[in-house]
């Protein structure tokens, strides 16, 4: 029971809950934008409990962790990410986010401050790697 | 789905609970490193990173250095840097032996916390659902990083009221959501709160 206004976002980027089963919860309608917001939290579909399961061990739960406290857990994280990305469309340029916006958001909290920093100072080590790997390899080959 | 980091130990040891003095020298790194190393600072935002002497001019001027590189980092700035350098060295070596002492159970759960990651691919289809344009590689290392501090914090919080209300098992939701209220209370209060007009 999709609303007409689908059409319009043909060409949106396709949303997490495009893969939500019509068959369980045809009374309510929902508009693929705001998929955070007219989703009720039971009715999402949870996308990180694989992964959630283990970090939750590995951050000292039990080895089997409830399922309904990884499912909680997962709103969670999916509620964070949403609220950050709101914040750092709106923080630096409008509408775009890029790096700085979200250290800006961040920079009150050490933990995640300095772990952000070390990702992207990794990432930047493991680039340069590769491509003087793949510089040697060119210069072999020639 | 897994990301496997091949950095040394030091890596993670920003989100391990219970080891307060790494925490704090963490720090202090970072309150140290906007205001002197600005050469790695700048290095984190080109987008091809060079190696910095060639094509910069020397800049005399102290204030402007967070925008230009330096031509030359000064003495202090060199043993600032080695002095880092060796703590981090110092550091990497200390969780070698404290991971050698391991046993199985803690050993199984490290790996779990090195291994543990959210997936880039779901975190980036999130991201763009929302922003409704592309987004950029680093943005969502970046964003996949915060949010498994996140859940750190969260699970960690949810383990001490757990220990505070005498309770044991695997983390309940109201352990979770009780942690997560407590996190947003010291948030606030953290904010120095702007004063009123007519207070």
């Amino acid at each position: 029971m999709k609303p007409e206004v689908q059409c319009v976002y043909a060409n949106r980027p396709r949303s997490v809950v495009r893969s939500f089963n019509m068959a369980e919860g045809g009374d309510f309608q929902f508009d693929e934008d705001e998929v955070e917001d007219d989703i009720p939290l039971e009715k999402r579909k949870k996308i990180f409990l694989k992964e959630l399961r283990c970090m939750m061990y590995g951050f000292g739960d039990d080895r089997n962790p409830y399922t309904e406290s990884v499912e909680l857990l997962d709103d969670l994280v999916i509620e964070y990410i949403t609220e950050m990305t709101k914040k750092a469309m709106e923080v630096g340029r409008p509408g775009r986010i890029s790096v700085e916006d979200i250290i800006f958001l961040i920079r009150k909290d050490p933990k995640k401050y300095s772990r952000v920093k070390e990702l992207l100072m990794m990432n930047e080590e493991l680039r340069k790697a590769r491509k003087a790997f793949d510089e040697i390899k060119y210069a072999a080959t020639k | 789905m897994f990301h496997d980091t091949e950095r040394g130990i030091m890596a993670s040891t920003s989100s391990m609970s219970g080891n307060s003095n790494v925490h704090k020298q963490l720090r202090v790194e970072t309150e140290r490193t906007p205001d002197k190393n600005s050469k790695k600072d700048s290095t984190e935002r080109e987008k091809t990173p060079e190696p910095s002497t060639s094509s910069v001019s020397p800049s005399g001027k102290q204030d402007s250095s967070e925008r230009k590189r330096k031509f030359e980092p000064s003495e202090a700035d060199i043993k600032a840097y080695k002095h880092k350098r060796e703590k981090q060295e110092e550091e990497r070596l200390k969780m070698q032996v404290l991971v050698s002492n391991f046993t199985e159970e803690q050993l199984n759960r490290y790996e779990m916390f090195r291994r543990a990651a959210f997936p880039r691919a779901a975190i980036k289809r999130l991201m763009q659902s929302i922003t409704r344009t592309s987004v950029s590689h680093n943005v969502v290392i970046a964003m996949a990083g915060i949010a498994k501090v996140f859940v750190g914090e969260v699970v960690e919080e949810a383990l001490d009221i757990m220990e505070k209300w005498k309770e044991t098992g695997p983390i309940q939701p109201k352990h979770l959501r009780e942690a997560v209220r407590r996190i947003r209370k010291r948030d606030s209060l953290s904010k120095p709160k702007k004063v009123l007009l007519n207070t």
